[in-house]
């Protein structure tokens, strides 16, 4: 993994870059949780939406020589607008059918970007490599790559941007509302299906936010989603439902638990000690670490 | 419906014209190899075996026992990779394919503490991860030396030299034959019957005394088993197993899309629906990546258009097939 410990070897280095890694987990998890926490859905489709996003950055990037960060302001909306038309076209449809229709459909979903990505940008490792991706700062010997320090900033933005959305506003109360109980929402006046197709376009901009992040730290490929997929999924079962905070901790966790293992047991292993974690916490604790 | 006034128990007199024609399809697809049929038949047909026997399993995991698994993989690499790796610690390849049945039954049993904890959707994910895992352990993890070169950790499989393509064929035929009667017999059964029970209302069987947790860990078993002997057996005719391409989530869709094109929850439908995916198979091979992109648009398509895939197509056409279907 690029810009793993450069300098000195102790074990302050694995923390912090652990920390640091963690608030880029959260931030592709929070999308997930979303649309978790209000459809109850796991989405399938949604490291493969984060990855889409890295894409399209990239794309941006490199044929419109936009920075990424900037190139939000069209990587945002586009996502946006894809993720209302899934939720209204697709998705919304599968959940009157029954309950496992979405979720094989997101099963569909993320297959049908996965190879879309393939066919557009071909099977090669990208990156985006902006002049600062690669820029390092230091505390006293120990050298730490920027790119870390700027997904974890951007993940504490929108978890409180969400925050503050889901209990400030109108409609992120509405979202609120819903995800509770869906049928004191809709005699409450609140037009259900409408405001799930708000939840899954928010969730899908936080995405766009994680999938810029995603690009600039590490280098991807159309079937990266799926293990991201699952670092999020790790996070939101940790984090418990619902809670923007606890999403963040529980990325942190995992964070941690990689960077130190990598530095314990040697590099090649330390995304097996993620999964294995995983699968582990829901042996023990079905429902997280901080849930229920 | 409820499932005793479905025609189940009438196999022997009603059906019989029914299981003399299924005999004889069976006698035909046995004959293929040796009255000389088109070497790219026997190819089509071989895997048509092997898919139809996993999306049989997965049929009864996902429509029959409410386990909507993601870590078919799991198994038949598992099996795979038990057979291949047996081979080169001079396990002959047939103690191997039985063996590795077994392995994927065992880690069925050992992965159940885990998943079995979750329900729904948290199942799905969970088994998801699984895969992932293995493919990361069979990165690093090299059971016997002298790995494969320039595929990373792949293994040959040793010792098959003067195994002839036919037989490899009959064996997938038979993995696929066991698994239709299988099927068949369980659903019949005590097994079935509770399924049935657990599907219509889950607590309501249990309190009527069901098990429900030994009863979707015996079906998750057992599907393991046989995913586990047609991995076993398709690896035979790979000639190699590697990570990559083994632990896949491409496996997942296959079995999935087959299923559920055919009809998820009928007997018949992974039937049907296999045939699908093979002719898709072998039509868009030429289309490279566009072919998984086109499979993903008609799965999503026919979980919008017709959730019950082509048999609730026929049921609603009313046509005269689709009157064996049994109901939700």
């Amino acid at each position: 993994m690029r810009g793993k410990v450069m300098g000195s070897v102790d074990v302050f280095t694995p923390v912090l870059m652990g920390i640091m890694l963690g608030g880029l987990y959260a931030l592709i998890a929070l999308g997930l949780s979303l649309v978790f926490g209000v459809m109850r859905l796991i989405n399938l489709a949604h490291g493969d939406l984060v990855i889409l996003s890295s894409y399209i950055s990239y794309a941006i990037f490199t044929y419109l020589a936009v920075d990424p960060i900037l190139g939000l302001v069209i990587t945002i909306p586009f996502m946006l607008l894809l993720g209302f038309l899934i939720q209204k076209y697709i998705l919304g449809r599968g959940f009157a059918i029954s309950s496992e229709t979405p979720l094989i459909i997101a099963f569909g979903i993320s297959l049908v970007l996965q190879n879309l990505n393939q066919i557009l940008w071909t099977p090669l490792s990208r990156g985006l490599n902006t002049s600062y991706s690669h820029m390092s700062f230091f505390i006293g010997e120990r050298q730490f790559p920027v790119s870390y320090l700027l997904a974890f900033l951007a993940g504490i933005v929108v978890m409180v941007g969400l925050r503050a959305f889901l209990t400030r506003t109108y409609m992120g109360r509405a979202i609120t509302a819903a995800s509770q109980d869906k049928r004191a929402a809709q005699l409450m006046g609140i037009n259900t299906n409408r405001i799930y197709g708000y939840a899954f376009a928010i969730a899908m901009g936080a995405a766009a936010v994680a999938g810029v992040f995603l690009g600039m730290t590490f280098p991807f490929t159309p079937t990266s989603g799926i293990s991201f997929l699952t670092i999020a999924f790790g996070t939101v079962v940790i984090g418990g439902l619902g809670s923007m905070l606890g999403t963040f901790l529980a990325g942190i966790i995992l964070g941690l638990s990689q960077t130190l293992g990598g530095y314990l047991f040697g590099s090649a292993s330390q995304m097996l000690i993620v999964y294995v974690l995983v699968l582990a916490i829901l042996a023990i604790r079905p429902h997280g670490l901080l849930g229920r | 419906m409820a499932f005793w006034d479905d025609s189940s128990f009438m196999i022997f007199s009603k059906r019989e014209p029914l299981l003399i024609f299924a005999g004889f399809v069976a006698l035909i697809l046995a004959s293929l190899p040796v009255v000389g049929a088109p070497e790219s038949w026997l190819v089509y047909l071989f895997l048509f075996f092997i898919y139809l026997a996993m999306a049989n399993m997965w049929n009864l995991l996902a429509g029959y026992a409410g386990l909507i698994s993601l870590c078919q993989p799991a198994f038949l690499g598992l099996a795979g990779y038990a057979m291949t790796v047996g081979t080169w610690v001079g396990i002959p390849w047939w103690i191997g394919l039985i063996g590795g049945g077994i392995v994927a039954a065992v880690f069925a049993l050992a992965i159940s503490t885990a998943v079995f904890r979750l329900s729904g959707v948290y199942f799905a994910i969970g088994t998801l991860v699984v895969p992932e895992a293995l493919r990361m352990v069979f990165y690093l993890w090299r059971p016997v030396g002298g790995q494969m070169h320039g595929a990373g950790a792949g293994y040959m499989v040793k010792g098959i030299g003067d195994l002839s393509g036919d037989v490899i064929y009959w064996l997938a035929l038979v993995v696929a034959l066991s698994s239709v009667v299988l099927m068949r017999l369980i659903l019949r059964s005590e097994l079935g019957l509770g399924l049935a029970a657990i599907r219509d209302n889950e607590r309501s069987a249990a309190s009527s005394g069901i098990n429900i947790f030994k009863l979707k860990l015996y079906t998750f078993i057992i599907a393991a088993a046989v995913t586990g002997l047609a991995g076993g057996v398709f690896y035979l005719n790979q000639g190699y197993v590697e990570p990559t391409a083994t632990f896949n989530v491409k496996w997942t869709m296959t079995l999935l899309l087959a299923t559920v094109m055919g009809g998820l929850r009928t007997e018949e439908g992974p039937i049907l629906g296999t045939i699908v995916v093979v002719v898709l198979y072998f039509l868009l091979a030429r289309y490279g990546g566009y072919s998984f992109l086109i499979q993903g648009l008609i799965l999503i398509g026919i979980m919008l258009l017709s959730p019950q895939g082509i048999i609730g197509l026929l049921r609603r056409l009313h046509l005269p097939a689709a009157g064996r279907v049994r109901g939700f």
